[in-house]
């Protein structure tokens, strides 16, 4: 029970995106395809459910004062492994993601889920704590990414959703319709979970 | 309660204009553009204007529907939004075009941000750059005047680069009289002051922002193309500039509201305006100014508002 | 004092553990890394000159000092040199833009690609486009190729509308890369 409710609290009520609003360069720089999201977002879970991990085995080893430091670099570890190994095997997604790969360091996701989360629980609940927030972020980025490919190229992870008939809007996926398409879902996200709490 | 006030800061004075009385106003002021444009560009371009008006309409009766409020269709609003819209795109736009363009300007830039009096931008011109940066190939498919429908070059196509005008160039008289290629509404000069003109008369607008605009482009384009008139009045005349500097850059909700404002303002989209065309990647500057300008019009009022009496200027 | 010493002491532990492990990462993945980057790049370069069956970097230091030059190939078929591939970055309207051309050994352009650029979508990527790009085609290193509205000679280019800057980035670094073919490789 407990373990459920951390993962559907990263998934659902904390959704970092929809609800914490965190990480929001990657969010939005990078979902201009339903691919790139999913890779951004597959790049990022395992960075958290890794540095999530490590931290949380360390937290008594680290002194309070240098705590920020240690993090950064524990997370700055895995982000440069998962980048060494995107770059060796999965070159076409390393080249689409480019500099947002590296920039993955101070997704102030990571950093806030080590210092609210893992620096207080121990090994089995930060890794899920990790799971459930990479998912819950994973989750938006795909919905903003198919989103945005669906508008802006007629297709969803590659595949033609929209025949010849749709003439593209490419704005959608250029940097402003990140924005419109961002503000939409949220408001939607919203709607959607206000009408829960009513009912609750 | 925001229909009711005339926006500006103290001192205030009382005016009888109501909002549809003014939008009644520019709609008029609009109409002889309009029909050039129909003369000129024909079928297209009636149907075009229709659907663009027609969709302004009823996508601001659909949100405020959903969205349980009060419906502001009958203060003509929305069909200054769908006009001017349909006034800045090509005649040879698809259908979808104009009610995708509509549909964008009301709901997104127009309604979500509160309705009329609260849109941080100009709709109209809003949608426009979101359709021109999403079809640019659509969106730059100007046509010559006539049922022919030969395709053409805009006039600022044509110089875009250049600091003489060329050989193939329309005469300043045709661009004046709007026989030339361009956004349906860009092309007749002559009737755009036309209307700016009425709406002086009627008060409904004040002459400053429209000159002071026109006027720094004239100037900085004069001493661009190195003192020669005819370089000037060319740039003067074409693109959007006219439409724009009249009807898109004086809009009451999206430009400041304080004198001294104003005239900033308007230098900043005529300075703009004239670097865009010259240095940007696109041949027309006009759109991307005013949105710019727009963005910046709170910072500008935050500057200038006028200091009430008494109250001490705070030390910095 | 002593907590200093203590604080930097456990940074360095960590650091020093970070740095081990990433260094057995790096020494894992770099040559898979290198290896999928030199078969890219002759995939990539083959098309522009299929007449070569391999290639091989030239080092010559009148060859990589050259201004917009990132990186010239040398194509041979059984031993004997069949032309170049040149790739250059001139300044476009948006950042460098990525020019990949092929040149036979007789001073034809046999191949050309824009790579990676950075123009604004939609008018300078038109660049790209075969229309464009394809002009170049077939023609003689010796032309000094110039972009205009209004094509009429050997060497003119016809811009690409609303893209004058980028049209003449691409210009301007064939016209290198043709310039050095001349200049250096042609008497290699």
């Amino acid at each position: 029970m407990k373990f459920g409710r951390i993962f559907s609290r990263g998934v659902i009520f904390d959704n970092p995106v929809f609800v914490q609003l965190l990480g929001m360069c990657p969010t939005l720089a990078v979902t201009n395809s339903a691919e790139n999201a999913l890779g951004m977002g597959l790049a990022t879970t395992s960075v958290l459910i890794g540095s999530n991990l490590v931290i949380s085995l360390v937290k008594k080893l680290i002194p309070s004062k240098i705590r920020i430091p240690s993090y950064i670099v524990i997370i700055a570890t895995f982000v440069t492994i998962i980048g060494m190994l995107m770059k060796a095997f999965l070159p076409d997604l390393d080249r689409a993601l480019g500099i947002f790969i590296p920039l993955i360091v101070v997704n102030c996701l990571i950093l806030a889920r080590a210092e609210s989360f893992a620096s207080k629980q121990s090994g089995l609940p930060s890794i899920i704590d990790g799971i459930g927030m990479g998912v819950g972020f994973t989750v938006a980025l795909v919905i903003l990414g198919s989103v945005r490919e669906l508008f802006g190229a007629g297709t969803i992870f590659g595949v033609t959703i929209l025949g010849s008939f749709y003439e593209p809007a490419r704005v959608m996926t250029l940097a402003p319709g990140a924005f419109l398409a961002l503000g939409l879902l949220l408001a939607l996200f919203n709607k959607i979970t206000s009408k829960e709490l009513n009912e609750l | 309660m925001v229909e009711k006030l005339t926006v500006s800061s103290s001192p205030h004075v009382w005016s009888k204009n109501t909002t549809s009385k003014i939008m009644l106003d520019v709609v008029i002021a609009l109409l002889p553009a309009t029909i050039a444009a129909v003369y000129y560009f024909r079928l297209n371009a009636a149907i075009l204007v229709a659907l663009a008006v027609i969709t302004a309409v009823v996508s601001e009766w659909g949100i405020q529907k959903i969205r349980n409020q009060k419906t502001t269709i009958l203060d003509f609003s929305a069909v200054i939004t769908g006009l001017l819209l349909a006034l800045n795109i090509p005649a040879s736009a698809p259908w979808w075009i104009a009610v995708v363009g509509s549909a964008f300007a009301i709901i997104v830039v127009k309604q979500l941000f509160g309705g009329i009096g609260q849109n941080f931008m100009n709709p109209a011109l809003a949608a426009r750059i979101f359709l021109t940066i999403s079809w640019t190939d659509r969106m730059t498919a100007w046509i010559r005047p006539g049922v022919d429908a030969v395709s053409t070059a805009t006039p600022l196509a044509l110089i875009k680069g250049a600091t003489e005008i060329p050989g193939n160039a329309p005469s300043i008289f045709n661009m004046i009289i709007g026989n030339t290629g361009g956004s349906m509404g860009e092309t007749s000069a002559i009737l755009l002051i036309l209307g700016g003109l009425y709406l002086v008369y009627r008060r409904v607008m004040s002459p400053k922002v429209p000159v002071i605009y026109i006027g720094t482009v004239a100037i900085l384009t004069l001493i661009f193309g190195g003192f020669d008139i005819n370089f000037m009045l060319y740039h003067v005349f074409s693109g959007g500039l006219m439409i724009g500097a009249i009807y898109m850059a004086t809009d009451y909700a999206s430009s400041p509201v304080t004198a001294r404002g104003k005239v900033i303002f308007a230098l900043g989209c005529g300075i703009l305006t004239t670097v865009i065309r010259f240095y940007g990647s696109y041949p027309e500057g006009v759109g991307f100014s005013i949105i710019l300008m727009n963005i910046a019009a709170p910072l500008i009022e935050k500057y200038t508002s006028p200091r009430v009496f008494g109250e001490v200027k705070q030390s910095a | 004092m002593r907590d200093m010493i203590k604080l930097g002491l456990v940074l360095l532990i960590i650091c020093a553990i970070s740095a081990f492990i990433l260094g057995v990462t790096n020494d894992y993945t770099q040559g898979i890394i290198q290896a999928r980057a030199h078969e890219e790049n002759v995939a990539a370069i083959k098309v522009l000159l299929p007449e070569a069956e391999e290639f091989e970097l030239v080092e010559d230091a009148n060859v990589t000092g050259v201004t917009d030059i990132v990186e010239v190939y040398q194509g041979t078929k059984n031993g004997e040199v069949v032309g170049y591939t040149v790739k250059s970055n001139p300044q476009g309207y948006g950042g460098r833009v990525d020019i990949l051309i092929g040149i036979s050994i007789d001073g034809i352009i046999t191949g050309a690609k824009v790579g990676d650029n950075t123009e604004t979508p939609g008018l300078g990527t038109k660049i790209a486009d075969a229309a464009f790009i394809n002009q170049f085609l077939d023609k003689a290193t010796t032309n000094e190729f110039q972009v205009t509205k209004d094509p009429q000679r050997e060497n003119d280019i016809e811009t690409v509308t609303g893209a004058t800057v980028s049209s003449e980035a691409v210009a301007r670094g064939i016209n290198r890369s043709t310039q050095l073919f001349e200049e250096v490789l042609k008497n290699r």
